[in-house]
Order: C-alpha cells, then sequence, then structure tokens
C-alpha cells in the first residue's frame, strides 16, 4: 500500500520516521509545528548575532544502525574522529580531563588518582561484555513479555540465551548492580571523589534521581553503553542530514504546521485537523510528540479509554533541567587548567550532586546547580561575532513545578546561581557576559510543546524503559488507536538524540 | 462518626422508634413509628415526607459542562434543556456500570449530578481536557421528598405557585417559607412526588411549613423502610443491592453492564464518542448474558409450603434484600436481589437477575426461600416492571 502517512513532530525522530517510511515507498507529509526542523535538536538563537546549534549537546548516541540504514553518509553526515573530552571543573586542583580515549583516560588517571588505573581498565572490560546485549535491546523493539506468541516467545528465548551466554558471573553482575544507586556502585570501583562526581553525572540526565537513588546505575549504563562517535557538526548538522534524506526520499516537509487534533472515527484514525483549520485525510499517523502531548492534547478525550489515559497521565514527566545561554565577548577562561576547552563540568564530589537534587523534592532551584558546559563556538566560529563566544549550560536542577511558580524573578534567580557557581571556576566570566537566556523546564514547555518540560519525553526510570515505555500497550509502537503510531522519544529505548524511536516505529507500521 | 441532616433536629424529635442507619455517612431514618405501615401509605394515599439530604450531590459548571457529562453518560445530555432533570448511568471503559443517578441542568453551564456511591474520583479524572469543575456539594443542600398523591397539592399550597403544570423530570424555582427553593419533580417512589432543595440554613423553616400546611392533606415524614418498599412496588433499582458498582466489585463477574439492569433503554450508542461505547455496542450486536426482571413469587405455593410445616404464612414486615437463587429445575439461572411484600397490589414482588433465556414476560422459574431453616423452591414468574405505576406519576 502506498497510502499517505502524516508524520507529526519534525525533530530527529519524526525527520528519521519519516525518511524511513518514504525510502520504503509510503508517501509522508511531514507536519512540524515550528518553522525550523530539529524539535530539541534545532538551533537556538540568543540574541542578536549568537546561536547555539542546538538546546542538547551530545551528539554521540546517535546510533550509527540508524545511520546505516537510512545512508546518512550519502546526506552529509559524517563522524567526528577526535575523542571527545570534558574537563571536570576543581577550584583547588587541576580537575580531571575525561576522555572518550581510553589510552589518553589512563595517562589523566595516572596523574589524578593512580589507584584508579586498574578499576578503570576493569570497568571499561566489564562495560565491554555487556555493550552488545544493551546495543541490542537498544536497536531493536523492546520485549513484549505478555505477548502469546510463538515469534515473540523465540524473541526473548534469544535475548534471554545472549544475556546467559554472558557467564554466570557477568549475568549476575549485571542483575546486582541493575536497581543499585551509581554512587554505590561507583564507590565500590573508584577512589577520587571527583572521578566519581564525573562520571556519575549523566546518571541523573532525564530521571528524577540524585546519585543515591536506587536505579541510578541503569539510566547510567544505558547512557554509557550506547555512545559512540559524535556527529562531525553537532546536532545542526545531523539534522540536515535528516533532512537532506527525507527531502531525497520523497518526504513533503512542512513546517511552521502545527497539528491541532487528530481526527478519529470509531477509534480508528481519519485524518488530522491542522491549527489553521486544514483538515488532511490520512488512515495512519505516526506522532513523535511526546506522549502525554499525543494523548492527552491532540486526541480528545472523548476518544480515549479512560484507564489508559489515566496511565499516560500518569507518565512521570517532571522536568528538572533548564539551559542557560550566555553569549561572551571574549572566550570562556578557567582557572582550573590553562587552554580553551569545548567542554566543561561542575561537580567535585557525588554529595555535590546530591545537594543539587535534593532542592528539587522542595521544589526549590539548586543553591549551586550542576553544570554542563558546552562552547559550540570553539568548533564553529560562525555562532558569534568575530572573537565572542556562546557558551551553552544544562543547568541542574531546576524544578519543572517550580514552588511560586517560573516568573521572571525566578528566571533571573536561576541564571545567577547558574552565573555565580560557573564564574567561581572562571573570575572574568561576568564581565564578559554581553547577553543572558535562561530557559526553565516550563520555557522549554511552552516553547517547544514538551510536557513538563522533559528532555526525554517522560523520566528514564526502571518503570518507564522498554516495554513498559510509555505505557506496556503502546510499548510496541502501535496504541489503542488504529492507524496511529508513537515514535518519540517517549517509546522504547527513550530519550536522547538516538533516532531509533523513529526508525523502530516506522518499521512496526 | 457519622453527620447529621440540616433537618435533624425534627426528624430526630419524631424519631420516637429510634431505628436509624447509616447512609452516605449521615444518620438516616428508618421509620419513625416501630411499624412502616403507616409512612408507607402515606407515600400511596397522602403524601410522605422523607429527609433525602444525604444523597451525594455534585455541581458541575463551565462551558464544557454539557459535553463533559454526554462524555461521562450512556446517554446524552448536551440535548437535556434548562429546567430539565434526566435518570442516567454512568460506565467504565468496559462497559460496566458505576453508579446510577439524575442529572439536572440548573442553569446553561450549570449541572447537578446525584449518586448513589461517592463519585468525586470518577468525576475528577475524566475532567481532563474539559473546562469544567466538579464540587461536591452534598452538605450544602437539605433535600426533601414528598412523594404522593397529595405532594402536588401540598407544594401548591407552601409556595404559592401551582405546580401541577411541572412536568414529570421538570425543575423549578419557588419560594417556600421565605426561602429560595429549588422543586423538581423527581423521586424513587414510582408516585407522583416531587423533591425540594434548600440550602443547608434554611432547612428547618421549610420543613417547618411543609409538615403544618401538609397536616390537611395527610403528611406523614416517612422513613428509607416506606421508601424502600415503594421503591421495589415502582421497579427502581438500588446500587450496592441489585446490581454492584463494578469499581468497587473484586471479580468481573459482580459487574453488569447497563443492559444487563434493566437501563439498556437509555443507552444512546450512536453520537459523540463517550466512554463504554465500544464495549456496549460490541454487547449490543452480542447479546446480553443477564437479565433485570421483575418476578411475581407465588403466595398460594408460600401459603401451601407454610402449612405443610403447620405454620401461617408469615412476611417480613419490610422489603428484603438477602439474594435469593433462582431455579430452573435443578439448574441455578440467576438470583433475586430484593424484594417485598406490595400491601397495595397484595403481591409478594422481587427483582431478579437472570440468564439470558429467562427474562421473557410469563417465563416461569423457581425461587429458593426457608421455612424453619428449611431450603425450599416456590414457582415465580416473570412479570412487567414497573410493577406499580399510577398514572399520575407522569401525568
Ligand atoms: C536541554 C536539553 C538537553 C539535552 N541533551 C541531550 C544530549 O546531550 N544528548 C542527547 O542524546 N539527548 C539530549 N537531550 C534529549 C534529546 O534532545 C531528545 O530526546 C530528542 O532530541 C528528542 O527528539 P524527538 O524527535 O523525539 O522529539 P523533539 O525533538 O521534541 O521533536 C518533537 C517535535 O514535534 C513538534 N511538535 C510539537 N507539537 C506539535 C504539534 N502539535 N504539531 C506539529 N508538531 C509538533 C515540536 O516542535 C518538535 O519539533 C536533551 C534535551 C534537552 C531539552
Amino acid at each position: 500500500m502506498s497510502e499517505k502517512v502524516i508524520v507529526i513532530g519534525g525533530g530527529h525522530n519524526g525527520l528519521t520516521a519519516a525518511a524511513t517510511l518514504a525510502r520504503h515507498g509510503r508517501s509522508v507529509v511531514l507536519l512540524e509545528k515550528r518553522s525550523g526542523l530539529g524539535g530539541l535538536a534545532a538551533p537556538f538563537e540568543i540574541a542578536d548575532g549568537y546561536r547555539v546549534p542546538g538546546l542538547l549537546h551530545d551528539t554521540d548516541r546517535f546510533r550509527p544502525a540508524v545511520a546505516r540504514a537510512l545512508e546518512l553518509h550519502q546526506h552529509g553526515l559524517q563522524w567526528r574522529e577526535t575523542p571527545r573530552t570534558e574537563l571536570g571543573l576543581s577550584a583547588k586542583g587541576r580537575g580531571v580531563l575525561l576522555s572518550s580515549n581510553r589510552e589518553a583516560m589512563a595517562q589523566e588517571l595516572q596523574q589524578h588518582s593512580p589507584s584508579d588505573v586498574q578499576p578503570y581498565h576493569r570497568l571499561m572490560t566489564f562495560l565491554d561484555s555487556i555493550r552488545h546485549i544493551v546495543e541490542d535491546l537498544f536497536d531493536s523493539p523492546p520485549p513484549a513479555p505478555a505477548k502469546r506468541e510463538l515469534g515473540e516467545a523465540i524473541k526473548m528465548l534469544k535475548k534471554g540465551w545472549a544475556f546467559r551466554r554472558l557467564g554466570a558471573e557477568t549475568m549476575i553482575e549485571v542483575l546486582r548492580i541493575a536497581p543499585m544507586c551509581i554512587a554505590d556502585w561507583l564507590n565500590e570501583h573508584f577512589e577520587s571523589a571527583h572521578l566519581k562526581a564525573l562520571l556519575a553525572s549523566p546518571a541523573l540526565l532525564g530521571t528524577w534521581m540524585g546519585p543515591w537513588s536506587a536505579g541510578s546505575t541503569t539510566t547510567w549504563l544505558l547512557d554509557e553503553l550506547t555512545r559512540g562517535r559524535a556527529v562531525a557538526g553537532g546536532p545542526a548538522a545531523l539534522v540536515d542530514s535528516l533532512r537532506r534524506c527525507a527531502e531525497a526520499a520523497g518526504v513533503e516537509i512542512r513546517t511552521g504546521c502545527p497539528v491541532r487534533h487528530l481526527q478519529l472515527e470509531n477509534g480508528r484514525v481519519r485524518g488530522v485537523e491542522l491549527e489553521s483549520g486544514e483538515t488532511i485525510e490520512t488512515a495512519s499517523v505516526l506522532a513523535t510528540t511526546d506522549a502525554q502531548t499525543t494523548f492527552l492534547e491532540l486526541i480528545r478525550p472523548a476518544d480515549l479509554g479512560v484507564e489508559f489515559a489515566e496511565r499516560i497521565a500518569n507518565v512521570r514527566s517532571r522536568g528538572l533541567v533548564a539551559k542557560v545561554h550566555l553569549a561572551l565577548s571574549g572566550p570562556l577562561e578557567n582557572t582550573t587548567r590553562p587552554g580553551s576547552f569545548e567542554r566543561m563540568r561542575t561537580g567535585e564530589h557525588v554529595d555535590d550532586l546530591e545537594r543539587a537534587f535534593d532542592a528539587v523534592k522542595y521544589r526549590q532551584i539548586s543553591e549551586r546547580p550542576i553544570l554542563d558546559v558546552w562552547v559550540p563556538s570553539l568548533e564553529d566560529s560562525s555562532l558569534a561575532p568575530k572573537g565572542h563566544h556562546v557558551v551553552s549550560i544544562l543547568a541542574q536542577f531546576a524544578p519543572y513545578d517550580l514552588e511560586g511558580g517560573w516568573t521572571d524573578a525566578a528566571r533571573v534567580t536561576l541564571g545567577d546561581r547558574v552565573v555565580d557557581t560557573l564564574a567561581e571556576y572562571a573570575p572574568g566570566l561576568k564581565k564578559r557576559i554581553v547577553a543572558r537566556q535562561v530557559l526553565s523546564p516550563a520555557d522549554l514547555e511552552g516553547e517547544l510543546g514538551l510536557t513538563g518540560g522533559h528532555l526525554y519525553h517522560g523520566e528514564h526510570a526502571l518503570d518507564q524503559l522498554a516495554f513498559l515505555r510509555p505505557v506496556f500497550d503502546c510499548a510496541h509502537y502501535r496504541t489503542p488507536i488504529e492507524g496511529l503510531i508513537v515514535g518519540g522519544s517517549s517509546c522504547h529505548p527513550g530519550g536522547g538524540l538516538t533516532g531509533v524511536p523513529g526508525w523502530l516505529a516506522a518499521k512496526a507500521l | 462518626m457519622s453527620r447529621h441532616s440540616p433537618f435533624h433536629e425534627r426528624t430526630a424529635a419524631l424519631c420516637t422508634s429510634y431505628r436509624w442507619k447509616e447512609w452516605a455517612g449521615y444518620h438516616a431514618v428508618c421509620s419513625y413509628d416501630t411499624s412502616v405501615e403507616r409512612e408507607y401509605f402515606a407515600f400511596r394515599h397522602a403524601a410522605g415526607l422523607l429527609d433525602a439530604s444525604p444523597l451525594i450531590k455534585y455541581d458541575v459548571r463551565g462551558p464544557d459542562a454539557a459535553a463533559y457529562l454526554s462524555r461521562l453518560s450512556v446517554r446524552r445530555i448536551d440535548k437535556l434543556a434548562v429546567g430539565r432533570v434526566v435518570y442516567c448511568c454512568w460506565v467504565d471503559d468496559r462497559g460496566h456500570v458505576i453508579d446510577d443517578g439524575t442529572i439536572a441542568r440548573l442553569d446553561e453551564d450549570a449541572y447537578r449530578v446525584t449518586t448513589g456511591e461517592p463519585e468525586l474520583w470518577w468525576l475528577e479524572q475524566n475532567r481532563r481536557g474539559y473546562d469544567v469543575s466538579v464540587e461536591e456539594t452534598t452538605h450544602r443542600y437539605g433535600v426533601l421528598a414528598l412523594q404522593g398523591p397529595s405532594s402536588g397539592a401540598i407544594l401548591s399550597a407552601v409556595t404559592g405557585t401551582d405546580l401541577t403544570g411541572l412536568r414529570y423530570f421538570g425543575l423549578t424555582s419557588a419560594r417556600l417559607a421565605d426561602r429560595d427553593v429549588l422543586v423538581s419533580r423527581t423521586g424513587y417512589t414510582g408516585d407522583l412526588g416531587y423533591e425540594v432543595w434548600v440550602e443547608a440554613e434554611h432547612a428547618l423553616p421549610v420543613w417547618d411549613t411543609l409538615m403544618t400546611e401538609g397536616r390537611a392533606y395527610g403528611i406523614v415524614p416517612a422513613g428509607l423502610d416506606a421508601l424502600d418498599v415503594t421503591r421495589i412496588e415502582a421497579g427502581y433499582l438500588l446500587l450496592g443491592i441489585d446490581y454492584k458498582s463494578a469499581p468497587r466489585c473484586l471479580i468481573d463477574a459482580q459487574k453488569s453492564s447497563p443492559y444487563e439492569i434493566g437501563l439498556g433503554w437509555m443507552v444512546q450508542l450512536d453520537r459523540e464518542p463517550f466512554i463504554g461505547q465500544a464495549a456496549l455496542r460490541a454487547e449490543k450486536e452480542r447479546g446480553s448474558e443477564w437479565a433485570l426482571v421483575g418476578l411475581d413469587v407465588s403466595w398460594t405455593a408460600l401459603e401451601a409450603l407454610y402449612e405443610r410445616h403447620g405454620l401461617p404464612p408469615s412476611l417480613a414486615t419490610h422489603a428484603w434484600r438477602t439474594a435469593a437463587p433462582l431455579y430452573d429445575g435443578k439448574r441455578q439461572i440467576g438470583q433475586a436481589t430484593s424484594g417485598t411484600w406490595s400491601p397495595t397490589l397484595k403481591r409478594n414482588l422481587a427483582l431478579a437477575t437472570v440468564r439470558r433465556g429467562y427474562d421473557r414476560v410469563g417465563t416461569r422459574i423457581e425461587i429458593e426461600t426457608t421455612v424453619e431453616y428449611r431450603r425450599h423452591t416456590i414457582p415465580a414468574t416473570v412479570v412487567d416492571r414497573p410493577f406499580f405505576d399510577p398514572e399520575r406519576r407522569r401525568s
């Protein structure tokens, strides 16, 4: 059948889904609300003459399997060959320079904390031994334990068998650590407090967890084990190649086209109605908006089962990451180490992370937020006027449901705390700030239509992953509504610039 | 601890029997006298005045109220005119009944919903996406059910308005004892009757005026026992007795669809989506497993049974609600869930749930009964409901 499919959302998952469908001969119309493509991966203007290439920082989670399937290299995609480095900022010492290159990392540890070198190698060996299991889970639809089908049973057995083949020791270790908190687990391995804090940080992105929260080891493994090479040119370049691929396959892309409602008849998709009032008839829709937007906003409540709607409403989606963008009249210097660093991170102790997380439990902004700092203008000087720079900061934690609400004053408080924290390592910073932009989770919700301002379209947690993501009866991309497929970050394998949800959803259709 | 209704001062003083029960968290009178007779006959021959304040009430307001209630209910609410009331039931996704009650349209954007059990959770859960507010207002109003052939005359006299023009299931505002009240032509006795809604702080003068002015018409304060007899004569269901609320059931077998409890007539399938629509449509096509019927239990057989034990026939003086199994020969085909001796019809009546195929009027089955601790069965016949339906109920 070559009947028309409507893809809602022009984020990277929507583009991936649209391209996949079109390459399989479907005629596809992609509808994006905003004027540009890329969603969370789209460039963002800070002030006149200053831009960041995307709200997100890392492109190293984009899956090679997706790139291969879409032949993205023919559409301009290039992997970045240089290793990823990140400087752990320290007020006193030289900090720690994390590197995705193991040799470099071992050398760094030799300087920083020699007793951690061997444990580091051991940890890497362990991760290598289980990587294929996680990658396989990641690149294929989630298991369906409730399904009574032979094919499904065989798939589960295969996965189980692969897991079993790890050997008893490794298998038991995986089962042991999965529900653990990342702080405990890292304590089993390492001595350096600063190293542990830096390693633990990624476990907390997109979760409602501190380093002492149970289950944070799973979110850590998920993040760590699915990282590979970054995309040269960052998120903007990736989105560009996805767009080209989609266009080459014949996808009709319409930006500035917000969808108002799905039109249903007897539980079946019949078309979509745009904000403009225009309606497009179709029997198939693939939505990459987050689950709550898709089911609770784009579908009229009357068209949805009560129990199902309730479960969707219960998906936890409490954003706690804020973005702060700075435009600087000069480089961002730091006192930790001489030189310019594209990526830097604060937090010298897991207690710093936990303390920062504590605040959101009481609906407060962290006194000293943990900062993930990116200076994209070091790679791409066109982002700012000559000699000037832009700084993109992911700040944790700032709760979506801040006590008193996200007033202008609250935004100023957040911006001040972020700048104050960074200035501890960069004394000249404040004088160089030309412009400052603060995006709270509430702003992310307003700007990008993200429920709860949550960057992963729903928290990553043991009960919200795999066949439980977003809820069990649409975890396999099909939904209780005939003709509606979901394929955004709300679906397995979840948030992040991976391309997988969109790809698997398109294949499910 | 149970609460006092706004009429408690008056009802407590009159309740010489001390027979009370709990109703939705309130003290409620079972019968003022030790016997139910006088109150029952007031309902049927003059007018009974029942304190129905514990009736659970929710006020639903907002521009989307009509659409919201239509989505929630098995029948359309958006067509309900201001000043009208409907009887209705609500089902879950799978078409199982949650509760039944009335919806009154008070105003353009304001409705009052009454339910048998507390259902705020349900109303709240389904509010998402609709511009409506839902507020429980049970405690804010005193409600008096004035039921019986003289009820219209009494109310017309005390309000100084001719209420005989108020249609069945109509609603109007009026003045009573110098207070603003709402009068609806609704009730649970299957007779001519009204319900008077008054703000709690004005409750007592309304009661006093009705009692004083009503004396000439034979008004009698009546309790829940008399009501129970009349509601069975009228063939009305009681939640928790004749069917169970789906979310409160422990197993699926305890749940019922509207078709299975005799409320299929109110289901309007072909319209905008509503909760349970697909399940109800499927059941309608498939046919239901169960049906609710009225039974006439053979008096002569009962008499003969007692005779065999050397006893005169004996019946409880009020309605019963301990379920009794029904049989076709040895096969159990359902259960009678409540019943009563009807003093007006002089028949032994029951409401029952039977398997498909046993619901046609005239079908003869057997009902279990015990005499002297011994189990017997006696014949019963499926008959039309309501058992008692006087012209004046609707006219
Ligand atoms: C601040 C931040 C930092 C992040 N950091 C990283 C990181 O470093 N690494 C990483 O891998 N991931 C990161 N993420 C997560 C990652 O960006 C997302 O998981 C991913 O980009 C989501 O892609 P998507 O296509 O599923 O959804 P989106 O990119 O959200 O796309 C959804 C699209 O739908 C559109 N839309 C919404 N409503 C409508 C409508 N009614 N009609 C039509 N279109 C509509 C939106 O405009 C949007 O373009 C970060 C996210 C944020 C917010």
